[in-house]
């Protein structure tokens, strides 16, 4: 038997970011492959969703 | 006066306000304590009455008495990326950086004390009641006989984490649920266990707190949505920008005032009748993508209140200022 809240855990979602942006430490922000800022690509965030409320990150408990 | 932004290197939503800060020219220093001892490094002096102190990143060196304020988003843990990492090189090196900072004169977003009770759910719940906003019945017990009786006076439940956090080992999930009508609730023996009285939602609403400002947003329950958590819905319906009544407006505010935060992202469910029931409040809850959604200018709200000039005044944990006597 496991705590009751358990009982309605499910496999984390892990999001697969790496190849689409790199950070630039020069920057201080992330690029795109062809240079671009990522976070000026909204489209390309919504798609990735990580600027999304998550839930099950390791780190990002704060959704 | 440079703006120090406290995260890791894939916090792309972080960008977002950098963008901003470097368009109006605001220095920036961006760093991981992850990186301590490689490629960030810290210095302080206390000396004759004094404290001296910097900090360099990736190249860059800012004198700690130099910050206008301080952005805390998502950092990892100090020295987390040491060639010889342990919890012990761990606490130094927190011990070390979050200690000096504590030390200076700005303004924070959130400041590290505020941040850590902010996080304590109970702790929210009471405090958005006694800041006059509707909360959901509530139990958290680890009575499995008193999970049975609160059943039975609210028999549509939800149940969360108490927490937030989501176990490890292995990863997994653990969202806002709803309890099965015959739930067997012996197993709350074992971990306290949050239980909600379910609000039979028509939106999910996100008011999100920068300073004095609200940007709130909400998001339509489709009659198909399954799931109670939407970060979990499976609908594709957008945020879009909705007005925050008087009344709750003023709750927030004072909800903020009372946990000294600068930055607040509040979650409510609105019922048929228009309430909007008090969820939780995450102090560093995202934001990308209500602003990729709506349009709304959060990022840039965040930006300009890290940019506001120093004042000389001393600053509270929320960056409220009062006079220096």
């Amino acid at each position: 038997m496991q705590p009751f809240a358990l009982n309605y855990a499910r496999p984390a979602a892990e999001l697969e970011v790496t190849a689409a942006y790199v950070y630039d430490s020069g920057l201080q922000l992330n690029v795109l492959r062809d240079g671009r800022i990522a976070a000026g690509d909204h489209a390309l965030l919504r798609e990735l969703g990580t600027t999304t409320s998550t839930a099950g990150s390791k780190t990002h408990f704060d959704d | 006066m440079t703006v120090l932004i406290v995260t890791n290197e894939e916090d792309v939503t972080a960008d977002m306000v950098v963008v901003h800060l470097n368009a109006s020219g605001v220095p920036v220093v961006r760093l991981d304590p992850a990186d301590l001892t490689g490629g960030v490094a810290l210095s302080g002096e206390y000396v004759h009455g004094a404290f001296r102190g910097h900090l360099s990143s990736a190249g860059r060196l800012v004198s700690i008495n130099g910050l206008r304020s301080i952005w805390m988003r998502r950092p990892g843990a100090a020295a987390a990326r040491a060639a010889t990492p342990s919890a012990w090189l761990t606490e130094e090196a927190g011990q070390a950086l979050y200690g000096m900072l504590r030390g200076c004169d700005v303004r924070w977003m959130n400041h590290p004390d505020a941040a850590r009770r902010a996080r304590y759910k109970p702790w929210q719940l009471r405090l958005a009641q006694r800041c006059g906003l509707p909360v959901p019945a509530t139990l958290i017990t680890s009575f499995p006989q008193a999970a049975r009786e609160f059943a039975e006076r609210y028999p549509d439940l939800v149940v969360k984490p108490v927490s937030g956090t989501h176990p490890q080992d292995p990863p997994r999930a653990v969202p806002t649920s709803r309890v099965a009508p015959d739930a067997d609730f012996s197993a709350v023996a074992l971990g306290p266990t949050l239980l909600q009285r379910r609000v039979d939602k028509r939106a999910d609403i996100r008011v999100t707190v920068v300073g004095d400002q609200l940007l709130a947003a909400a998001k339509v329950t489709t009659a198909a949505e399954a799931e109670v958590d939407v970060r979990f819905a499976t609908s594709d319906a957008p945020w879009y920008p909705v007005e925050v009544a008087p009344r709750v407006a003023e709750a927030v505010r004072g909800y903020m005032r009372e946990a000294e935060l600068a930055y607040g992202a509040f979650d409510f469910v609105e019922d048929a009748d228009g309430t909007w029931w008090f969820l939780e409040c995450n102090q560093s809850g995202q934001f990308g993508f209500i602003e990729v959604d709506t349009g709304q200018p959060i990022s840039l709200s965040i930006a300009e209140w890290l940019a506001r000039p120093a004042t000389g005044e001393q600053p509270h944990a929320n960056g409220a200022s009062a006079k220096v006597p």
